[in-house]
């Protein structure tokens, strides 16, 4: 074994399960999209039929619509919920990071499934939030929008991918050397300006990672919508799962999938195109 | 070139960081136009001190005043001074003239002005046509002036800078030592430099405060401080030193006789002390003359030696003396075409004459 190869077999695990795992599933997929489907099984054939499906019902594009629009809130909200957090960590509450940091990791380790049912129970007709309301006395009957609706799954897709949001924008803020800040002051910036002009650009990257993170995340999330969606909140996940489950039209999902997929990524290279130009105009 | 105004002027300076005390009672008046070093061991409080003077640290005690006005209660941004870091602190998203500008665009001035006044400084530190490069793609020393332009075109009333040379190459760092002399001379700006290289510090201040442990040991300029150094700790810190203990044998009207293992040695007076006190002596290697045995008596004072070692530097030589059993000394001889026949080898005895004015005392 020569010196310099034995990167190769160090790094092989992770190319076979990578490329077994992932890359050929998605390959498959791909090529699914082009078939058929009939009573018989899957025709291997190529055609385009399943993609104009997409556009032959209202439905699916008002889904995919939704399901961004969802996501998009939700990732939103995470960045502007996490941004605070990050920085005080980062220049305030320095001793304090390390056990933050924990708790955050800790909110992770819980069962994905249980947190949403838990959001399911709080948000609920007898959940802690009507109950708090009614007993206050702002509310006489328990608010209806809170569960089975695109509020109560926004609100839980940020709880569920808030952690996601923070890691990033702090580590990128941890990545500021705290003299750039002092030579701002120095050369006559005060707290609003030092921000503006070097935390904030120099944080951007991880603030459009922690974007990209819960946005994605969302936007393909199934489950959230399921429990506490409802009709209204419905996402355009379900209908991809339910096109590899009762409905057995694997060629459709596949289609649906990827062209929401190539929506997703259009939308957010848009994002960053966007911040680019704001970014050079500064 | 007036050193008229006395610009800044700081008094009775504390701050400790808990328990550890790093500025003790600092008091000094710098004058306008003036290059001061702050220089000292690390840990000594000098770079604290800037920070105080900038307005980055707080004091526990003691005011510091521009032009007779306090200036402790002000906000960095809103001080007369501006400050260039040990590295550099160069904004990365920005460009060279970005940086540069950066002061002047937070004072909204208009986009020719600013232009004009970047290119001059370019100008000033010989950066012309850098203007739209990144801080990643230049050098340490190009960084530098860009650092000190950025601050520079604010013209701040005072220059802080923290050992902004500490991270260039030696070379470099000596041509630098002379470019921010020259700058400061045709500016006639004041220069509050921090450096613990006692090297830079005789070349380019006009003052220098020697201090260790947060307290001023010594303050003075360049010459007075190597030639008079009032301390055991000056002696060493500055240049190099020979150090001699002994005990004061006689005190005459103008001189001391202070006994040395045996030697007896002339000293200006210049401390107060009584016979029998013990004290320490200080000779610089290059005040050793090596002599023959009639031209010694000339210098006052004459000691025999035996060379040890001796260790050419160049443009010097250095010869490794011991003078008896518990001393030994450095000398030091520049090389000359005609030192090239004295050839002094190891093993040889040898005659040293110096001064009596040369020769410290301080009564530790």
């Amino acid at each position: 074994m020569r010196k310099g190869k034995i990167h190769i077999f160090l790094l092989l695990p992770f190319w076979v399960y990578y490329i077994l795992f992932f890359f050929i599933p998605l390959g498959i997929l791909l090529t699914y999209s082009f078939w058929l489907t009939t009573a018989r099984g899957l025709v291997p054939t190529f055609t385009l039929e399943n993609y104009w499906a997409i556009f032959s019902k209202k439905l699916y594009f008002i889904l995919i619509l939704r399901s961004i629009r969802i996501a998009f809130i939700a990732a939103i909200i995470c960045v502007v919920v996490s941004y605070p957090v990050a920085y005080s960590l980062t220049f305030k509450y320095k001793k304090m990071q390390d056990f933050v940091l924990y708790l955050i990791l800790i909110s992770l380790f819980s069962s994905y499934l249980v947190r949403i049912y838990a959001w399911k129970t709080i948000l609920g007709g007898q959940g802690l939030i009507n109950q708090i309301l009614q007993y206050i006395g702002l509310t006489k009957e328990p608010l209806s929008f809170l569960l089975y609706s695109p509020t109560a799954v926004i609100i839980t897709l940020v709880f569920i991918f808030v952690p996601f949001t923070i890691l990033p924008i702090f580590s990128s803020l941890q990545n500021i050397k705290p003299e750039l800040i002092e030579a701002a002051k120095d050369l006559g910036a005060n707290n609003f300006e030092a921000f503006y002009k070097v935390t904030l650009p120099l944080s951007m990257s991880g603030v459009v990672t922690g974007f990209i993170f819960s946005f994605i995340l969302s936007a393909g999330d199934y489950v959230t919508p399921q429990l506490v969606g409802g009709t209204t909140g419905m996402m355009i996940g379900k209908i991809v799962a339910d096109q590899f489950g009762m409905r057995y039209n694997w060629p459709f999902g596949s289609a649906l999938s990827y062209f929401t997929l190539f929506l997703l990524a259009l939308l957010v290279y848009c994002l960053i195109w966007i911040l680019k130009i704001l970014k050079l105009r500064r | 070139m007036s050193y008229e105004n006395t610009l800044l002027v700081i008094k009775g300076a504390s701050r400790s960081f808990g328990e550890v005390v790093a500025v003790k009672n600092f008091s000094l008046q710098v004058k306008d136009g003036e290059f001061v070093c702050l220089l000292g061991p690390s840990g000594c409080g000098k770079t604290t001190l800037l920070r105080i003077i900038a307005g980055f640290e707080t004091l526990d005690s003691g005011d510091v005043l521009i032009n007779g006005k306090s200036i402790i209660d002000l906000s960095p941004h809103r001080r007369p001074m501006n400050m260039v870091f040990q590295n550099y602190a160069l904004f990365p998203h920005m460009s060279v003239f970005e940086n540069i500008a950066f002061s002047q665009f937070l004072k909204k001035k208009p986009k020719e002005e600013v232009a004009r006044k970047v290119r001059k400084m370019l100008q000033l530190v010989q950066l012309e046509g850098f203007e739209t490069r990144g801080p990643n793609q230049i050098s340490g020393g190009q960084c530098q002036r860009v650092a000190l332009a950025r601050a520079l075109i604010n013209e701040p009333k005072v220059l802080l800078l923290d050992e902004p040379l500490g991270a260039l190459d030696l070379k470099i760092r000596k041509q630098m030592q002379i470019e921010l002399k020259n700058i400061q001379d045709k500016l006639r700006i004041t220069f509050i430099y921090v450096t613990h290289d006692q090297e830079e510090a005789l070349v380019m201040s006009d003052r220098i405060v020697l201090m260790n442990e947060g307290e001023i040991m010594q303050v003075g300029t360049p010459k007075s401080i190597y030639n008079h150094p009032n301390s055991k700790f000056s002696a060493m810190f500055v240049g190099e030193n020979n150090l001699l203990r002994g005990k004061v044998a006689k005190v005459d009207s103008d001189c001391l006789v202070i006994s040395v293992d045996g030697l007896e040695l002339f000293a200006n007076r210049t401390i107060n002390v009584k016979t029998g006190d013990p004290v320490t002596l200080a000779i610089r290697p290059e005040k050793l003359r090596i002599t023959g045995e009639l031209e010694g008596k000339s210098f006052g004072n004459q000691i025999r030696g035996k060379v040890v070692d001796t260790v050419f530097f160049g443009s010097v030589v250095k010869y490794y003396l011991r003078i008896s059993g518990n001393i030994t000394m450095v000398a030091e001889d520049k090389i000359t075409d005609e030192s090239n026949s004295r050839s002094i080898k190891i093993g040889d005895g040898v005659t040293l004459g110096f001064t009596r004015e040369s020769l410290n005392v301080f009564a530790e």
